[in-house]
């Protein structure tokens, strides 16, 4: 017997509902926070609802929590991390996929192995590695940081993707008369677009949304990215303004997570690609 | 154009020998197709002329320059690949100006080359689309065009038809040997198919487990097979070969099969009475014997194919087939008498499988 199409609809919403409200909650209250006026966010019981809807809370949070400062510090520091970890990461893939040498098992299963290891267990270390450089307090710090915990990723990612491009386009540009550089740049590099997008989003995404690395080596307020801002109003203060707090986070995921469900398409063609062949 | 000569060419992979010293001298102008098995060496081989594999020892020239350490984008070869290869993210006409763009030629004579090969080729109303939205046949012909632009001294195909259909590989192979009749660049092809090898080569090299077995014209090949495996690979269906030994009497030399059958062969040869030989006859050039003469078998699957029909059976209990261009109204069961004419029968050393 087949159910018409419309009972399986309903029947496959109801079995994904609970996961829906579980992803959508937190939102929804962020949301709800974010635009009430602030004498109504302590009401019991709670409600959904709210008497006026204030967009002037994203005006004043912007102004009151440096909300553009730590914006740019957190774009700066996501842009060039992902810039960095793409640019080494295409030719250790590239080499990864097409030449054989000694070892190249072992530096695979070695990549692996670093994201096994949690970046917390590597703070202390890491701190102290920055003093030495003379880079705590430095978004720089993060730039380096980001980027080498994300490229094991990239790599893996990237040569994936590499192994699927034919070898013969290669030598086919080889035997038209392109140099190895030139047959990089003119035939392979366009053909692995969809794989870079793919790990430049996820590379973007990390460090957008990194914690502890940025609260420990960021000691001045001006250096806070994002997520160290918008828990500085929070931690420590004695009266927390949690309209301006959800504001600031609306702002901080929303757009992101816009721009990421808009590029899906590409990773999921990029990750099937990849992983198919 | 030039000629391209292999000397002593030897090529490993690790330890593992894939060549063992291989020796060719491709003429200019010729038409020499490589053919053999899979894993025989004989895309390794093409794939060292192009400068896509290093050579382990030995020379390879063209004309009479060494070109054993000169990269291959600058050997002035071009080459059709098995998968064509195309640039997915390039049009045919940028596909096919590729190399000259490399070149920096100006911007009329790339055209006007890329036209012409257009043309020659029934690329016209292609220029404009992408690779993938050719059929299997037009992308072929954007990689021969490909090629043909250059000019290349060298042309260089790595079973450039085997992912087409039957028909369209058919009219592909007249056209590449029309197009080679009309150009004249030397070429050198790749292939595991006898009949592409046969039609289309001015000579064959049969390669066989990293080692050259024959060189020769494709009547050569068919006429007088070296040894047991160019016998076997050239033709099809392939020549019958029967294991017997060698014998002679009053009435002149026979191979006497393990059934104790004697069958009649033209003079001993180089072979010896009582030498182990096996008896080889093409399919094609067995006849019906008179009554009382000849070999009787029995018919057991006949298999008309419109221009001929094929007839299986057993010769001493060896699998069998024999061809008529005649038609006969054979049944399965029924005893037909075979006669080999003396002249289109081959013998082997049964040991060396060499020609005796």
């Amino acid at each position: 017997m087949t159910m018409s199409k419309l009972t399986r609809s309903v029947l496959y919403w109801l079995l994904l509902s609970p996961l829906v409200v579980v992803i959508l909650f937190p939102f929804g209250v962020m949301f709800v926070t974010a635009v009430r006026p602030r004498d109504e966010l302590f009401v019991y019981p709670p409600t959904w609802g709210f008497s006026d809807f204030r967009w002037e809370n994203f005006s004043e949070m912007w102004v009151k929590t440096n909300f553009g400062g730590a914006l740019m510090n957190s774009l700066y520091v996501s842009i060039s991390a992902t810039a960095i970890a793409l640019l080494l990461s295409i030719p250790a893939a590239y080499a990864m996929s097409r030449y054989r040498f000694a070892g190249k098992g072992a530096y695979r299963i070695f990549l692996l192995m670093t994201q096994m290891m949690s970046p917390i267990v590597l703070v202390l270390g890491l701190f102290r590695l920055m003093m030495s450089l003379g880079l705590v307090n430095d978004l720089n710090s993060l730039v380096i940081t980001y980027a080498a915990f994300n490229m094991a990723f990239t790599i893996w990612m990237l040569q994936s993707y590499f192994n699927s491009i034919p070898r013969d386009l290669e030598e086919a540009a080889w035997m038209d008369g392109a140099s190895h550089l030139t047959s990089l740049v003119r035939i392979f590099l366009p053909l692995a677009v969809p794989a870079m997008v793919v790990t430049a989003i996820f590379t973007f995404i990390n460090s957008w949304n990194e914690f502890v690395l940025a609260l420990t080596m960021m000691r001045s307020s001006d250096d806070f990215t994002l997520p160290v801002q918008i828990y500085a109003q929070v931690a420590g203060r004695y009266q927390v303004e949690w309209h301006h707090v959800m504001a600031g986070t609306v702002l901080a995921t929303v757009p992101v997570a816009i721009v990421f469900s808009w590029l899906q398409r590409y990773l999921i063609r990029g990750m099937a690609l990849g992983a198919v062949k | 154009m030039s000629s391209v000569t292999i000397r002593g060419v030897k090529k490993k992979y690790g330890s593992m020998p894939v060549l063992h010293g291989i020796d060719l001298d491709i003429r200019d102008q010729e038409f020499v197709v490589l053919v053999g098995p899979s894993g025989c060496g004989k895309s390794t081989l093409l794939r060292m002329i192009a400068g896509l594999e290093t050579v382990s020892s030995g020379d390879i020239l063209i004309g009479d320059r060494v070109i054993n350490d000169v990269p291959a984008k600058s050997r002035d070869i071009a080459m059709v690949f098995q998968n064509y290869a195309l640039y997915p993210h390039m049009t045919v006409y940028e596909n096919m100006s590729f190399s000259l763009r490399l070149r920096r030629e100006a911007k009329e004579m790339i055209d006007r080359k890329v036209r012409e090969a257009a043309d020659i080729l029934n690329l016209g109303k292609f220029l404009e689309r992408s690779p993938r939205q050719l059929s299997g046949g037009q992308r072929q012909r954007v990689a021969m065009g490909r090629a043909l632009v250059r000019d290349a001294q060298v042309f260089l195909f790595d079973e450039p038809l085997s992912n087409l259909d039957a028909k369209l590989r058919v009219v592909m192979r007249t056209e590449i040997k029309a197009l080679h009749q009309r150009l004249k660049t030397t070429s050198v092809y790749v292939t595991h198919d006898q009949i592409e090898a046969m039609t289309m080569a001015d000579r064959i090299v049969v390669m066989n487990a990293g080692r050259i077995e024959q060189i020769g014209t494709p009547l050569q090949l068919y006429d007088t097979p070296a040894n047991l495996f160019v016998a076997d690979f050239i033709g099809s269906p392939s020549m019958n070969v029967i294991r017997g030994v060698l014998g002679g009497d009053g009435d002149g030399a026979f191979v006497a099969l393990p059934d104790g059958a004697r069958l009649p062969v033209p003079g001993l040869a180089s072979g010896r009475t009582g030498q182990q030989v096996v008896f080889g006859v093409r399919p094609e050039h067995t006849a019906l014997a008179a009554d009382h003469t000849g070999v009787a078998v029995e018919v057991e699957v006949v298999e008309p194919t419109g221009a001929n029909i094929q007839v299986y059976t057993k010769l001493a209990a060896t699998p069998f087939c024999a061809i008529f261009t005649e038609r006969h109204d054979f049944q399965p069961g029924q005893t037909i008498r075979l006669h080999f004419p003396q002249d289109k029968i081959h013998l082997f050393d049964a040991e060396t499988g060499q020609r005796l």
